[in-house]
């Protein structure tokens, strides 16, 4: 145990189990299992919450693991996030790394040093990050990206999944943006109004108005540009 | 001041920085929220930032970046630190055109302190009344009255974002300084002629000095 450790050791546990409720503040660890409603804002240094959570206020920690559903219903600040399930955030997004297993949606902003994993999410601000992987299972939509690097895949399209992405839209795997900026960007089953970097590629499925590059530019000829620009010098 | 606007495209062009890197600097706060404007144009919706500001922190951040890591550089933008140790002679000053030398020969002489040299402090109310003065919105005599509120206010504001308001009743002229986000309702008969952030006119003067 560090000596920081042991400073914030001091503030107390907060553990709910099976069904439960408490009104919010600071803690050290917060760990739910069950249903846990929590009315107020959560400051801890972990937070580990298995099951059907909800938080009313914003949700502040270091490290943040959650399985199963959870709504919060203001901000998120966090350093590490590990997300398997469902996560909804009526706030911004702002942190370090975050692993996705699973369906996330903010209202706000998402600014992150390093975002990957598999899955689906929705974005309703600027997805502002280093380095973006993700590997889609449902659909993504965000209304604009910025990034250092990003990567585009799509998931394991089994019949199972191009069924149900047929029946119900949402989880159709694919990237929906208006604006993609950023200097290394791969793309594939991505629909974008403009995409602008130094180095881009066009994968397949995928369907751009407007592509601006700097650098480099390669297009899979199963994609749709409706044109493209070379940029600088 | 709000017409000067640059957009990010040209902004990139003109820099030579990328999406990458004006990203990860918005990020780690280097650049304010507030400088991205979002405007509709005919390709549809595009960023534009204020140009004056942009630029010059775009310069001071290229510049300090070799030596300093990106969060040493947050802390070091939002303060004068590094700064204040400035003194720099009335030639110094308008040879490197910081101050005009109207500003200059009107107010200097009322400023410097001893051996005719000026602090940083000193250096930002010359350049406040300057900025006032080009515009044509204050005639010299009011810019000592800007002066002497500025020599005897702005020390308690030190640090605090704050807004200098310039406005004028019946031909009288009054300068306030509020610190902001504050909002200020005047009477009717008052005319609000200028408006000026003290943080965009460190930020300017920085990128002047540097």
């Amino acid at each position: 145990m560090t000596e920081e450790d042991k400073e914030l050791g001091q503030r107390p546990d907060l553990i709910l189990n099976g069904v439960g409720s408490a009104a919010g503040g600071a803690y050290d660890k917060v760990l739910i299992d069950g249903v846990g409603k929590v009315e107020g804002s959560l400051n801890a240094r972990l937070f580990k919450a298995n099951g059907q959570i909800r938080v009313k206020g914003g949700l502040f920690t270091e490290g943040m693991e959650v399985n199963g559903i959870m709504s919060l219903g203001g901000p998120l600040r966090i350093n590490t996030m590990k997300l398997d399930g469902i996560l909804h955030i009526d706030g911004s997004v702002i942190g370090e790394n975050c692993v996705l297993n699973g369906l996330m949606t903010a209202k706000g902003d998402c600014e992150l040093e390093e975002f990957r994993g598999v899955g689906g999410f929705t974005i309703e601000g600027l997805l502002s990050a280093g380095h973006v992987d993700i590997r889609l299972e449902g659909a993504g939509q965000v209304h604009e990206i910025g990034v250092e690097s990003l990567k585009v895949r799509q998931g394991d399209q089994s019949l199972w999944n191009r069924l149900l992405g047929g029946i119900i839209p949402k989880l159709k795997p694919m990237l929906t943006a208006r604006v993609i900026e950023g200097d290394d960007l791969d793309l594939e089953y991505t629909n974008a109004d403009v995409v602008r970097g130094n180095d881009v590629i066009i994968g397949e499925g995928c369907s751009v108005g407007l592509v601006e590059y700097r650098t480099g530019l390669t297009v899979h000829p199963g994609a749709r540009i409706g044109k493209e620009v070379k940029t600088g010098d | 001041m709000e017409d000067d606007l640059i957009s990010k495209k040209e902004l990139l062009d003109l820099t030579g920085i990328s999406y990458g890197q004006l990203y990860r600097w918005k990020r780690k706060q280097l650049i304010p929220e507030e400088w991205f404007i979002r405007k509709s144009t005919f390709t549809g919706q595009e960023t534009f930032f204020p140009s004056m500001l942009i630029q010059a922190r775009i310069r001071n951040i290229l510049n300090m970046k070799d030596d300093l890591s990106l969060d040493e550089l947050a802390s070091r933008l939002s303060n004068t630190e590094g700064y204040s140790e400035i003194r720099l002679t009335k030639e110094a000053i308008i040879e490197r055109n910081i101050v005009t030398d109207i500003a200059m020969s009107a107010y200097g002489p009322e400023v410097q302190s001893n051996e005719g040299l000026y602090s940083f402090e000193q250096l930002l109310h010359l350049y406040a009344a300057d900025t006032l003065l080009a515009r044509g919105e204050m005639s010299l005599d009011e810019g000592r009255l800007l002066l002497r509120t500025l020599e005897k206010h702005a020390g308690a504001l030190t640090g605090k974002p704050c807004e200098l308001y310039f406005v004028r009743k019946m031909g009288v002229a009054l300068f306030l300084l509020a610190p902001s986000p504050a909002e200020l309702y005047f009477d009717e008969g008052v005319r609000l002629v200028a408006k000026v952030t003290l943080g965009d006119l460190v930020e300017q003067l920085k990128g002047r000095l540097s």
